[in-house]
């Protein structure tokens, strides 16, 4: 999550990646069990089909994202997401309130500028999967074509890849640990897959 | 433990049930009165047709370009861009709904021009009819964009049209009898009959709605029971419950039997059901709520 708001100059309260956290079992053999959550990139993403403006937009490889030049701030693809992975960004506010904006986050607003008035969520960091895939990097394997949750993840806990690829680390991955999808009576096929822990 | 007996925490997010609050918190009120100006503005300029009403037609008219249009521009993150909201009216109910009201608003300006200088003119008859299936697109398409969304199950109805061009055509009737009190050429007695099937069949569809919301998973259930006994319970039951059916079905069934109601208690049956059709809309978008990301046995 952190690397996430520091690869794109996240503003208060906007957050791409989070964490569900619950309990099982009962007490003394309780587990706390964690899911990273985040845009499912869903090959049948409803919100792609509502926006009125043709904003959220799905590539040739699979990423949905968002154009902020067309977004309108209508929100209806907030409501038209089961996962409710979208957020809506008023407006820029800054981290320490009143005290104006710190050189960091003048520095992140020319770097990735944020536009109040539009709707934000993950993008796989697809600039720097674009980025890497020019100099010819594999997303998910190079460092410098992967996003940066996957790259920081001490765990080793998050995998990206390529799931058209059968022989890919991920499609493996899902095949061995029969990995499922979240929800998938949703009916909007994520690409996103969850695995059982070792 | 029930939704309306628990306050979401922060870590209870997705895992338990969630309501949203982008198209009725905050700025999202905004959008409610659009949503309920759009439906009111549409039903209007049908009755107005149906009684002929000039009046009636011109507010309309006013309605929708003034409320409808600046309330929903006036919700827009970045309202300037409101021009964008065209491009993909193959899959979207909001693109196809601005598209109807910037129609109904061409059109029904002609008509009213025809209507003024030339009536009874072809011009006139083709304009009206126009402007009626474009008022009909704007009342009901509300319904539709809520409808088409299958994150939130309880408005993932076909019910939802139905009652909202239902409601709207209600308040429309009401309208025109508010016109008509004031010197608008509109049969009263029509109109009071009008509103009191129209009453029936609404307070009907509102029951059916909710009834088979229950049947729409466990958040269709939790939304009624939200409707019922939430937060929201006393809006439901003074709002379309008491002044959206029964104080108007009450004087309208008296005003049946003794003849002719007063001049107060019209006014009163037609502001009850307004308010309660304003209610209905702020219920119906208050009780959305998203499936849980977990199974319920999960927690």
């Amino acid at each position: 999550m952190v690397a996430c708001r520091m690869e794109h100059f996240l503003p208060p309260d906007m957050l791409w990646l989070r964490l569900m956290v619950w309990e099982t079992g009962k007490y003394p053999a309780v587990t706390e069990v964690v899911y990273p959550m985040r845009c499912m990139h869903c090959q049948d993403a409803p919100c792609v089909k509502v926006c009125p403006t043709g904003a959220t937009q799905r590539r040739e490889d699979g990423i949905v994202w968002i154009d902020q030049d067309k977004c309108v701030g209508c929100r209806y693809c907030i409501l038209a997401c089961p996962y409710q992975a979208r957020t809506y960004l008023p407006k820029i506010r800054e981290f320490f309130p009143g005290y104006g904006l710190t050189e960091y986050e003048k520095i992140g607003q020319r770097l990735y500028p944020h536009q109040a008035g539009t709707t934000e969520k993950c993008n796989f960091c697809m600039e720097r999967v674009d980025v890497g895939l020019e100099r010819g990097l594999k997303p998910g394997v190079d460092r410098e074509a992967t996003p940066a949750c996957v790259n920081v993840c001490p765990a080793k806990a998050l995998h990206f890849g390529d799931l058209d690829d059968p022989f890919s680390e991920v499609s493996t991955m899902i095949r061995r640990k029969s990995g499922s999808q979240l929800r998938p009576e949703f009916g909007t096929n994520p690409s996103a897959y969850y695995v059982a822990g070792e | 433990m029930k939704l309306y007996e628990w306050k979401l925490k922060p870590y209870d997010w997705m895992i338990k049930y969630t309501r949203q609050t982008e198209w009725i918190d905050r700025r999202g009120i905004l959008l409610w009165l659009a949503f309920y100006a759009g439906g009111l503005g549409g039903g209007l300029y049908l009755v107005s047709l149906y009684f002929d009403s000039l009046w009636g037609m011109f507010t309309s008219w006013l309605i929708i370009l003034v409320f409808k249009g600046g309330f929903h521009l006036a919700y827009l993150g970045k309202p300037l861009r409101f021009w964008r909201i065209v491009l993909r009216p193959q899959t979207s109910w909001l693109a196809r709904g601005l598209i109807f009201v910037v129609l109904f608003v061409g059109f029904a300006a002609i008509q009213l021009c025809f209507s003024y200088w030339l009536p009874g003119t072809g011009g006139e008859v083709a304009f009206k009819v126009l402007a009626g299936i474009m008022a009909f697109a704007v009342a009901t398409y509300t319904g539709f964009a809520m409808n088409y969304l299958k994150a939130i199950p309880f408005w993932n109805s076909a019910l939802l049209p139905v009652l909202y061009i239902s409601s709207s055509i209600l308040a429309g009737f009401g309208l025109i009898i508010l016109i008509a009190l004031y010197g608008g050429n509109v049969d009263i007695t029509t109109a009071e009959a009008g509103s009191r099937w129209l009453l029936i069949i609404n307070a009907l569809l509102i029951a059916i709605y909710l009834w088979s919301a229950t049947y729409m998973g466990l958040s269709g259930k939790q939304s009624v029971i939200e409707q019922m006994r939430g937060s929201i319970a006393p809006i439901f039951w003074v709002g379309v419950v008491m002044l959206g059916i029964i104080i108007p079905i009450a004087i309208s069934v008296s005003s049946y039997y003794a003849g002719e109601a007063s001049y107060l208690l019209l006014i009163i049956a037609i502001i009850s059901e307004l308010i309660g059709s304003m209610a209905l809309k702020y219920c119906v978008l208050k009780a959305g709520i998203y499936t849980p990301l977990l199974p319920t046995s999960a927690y």
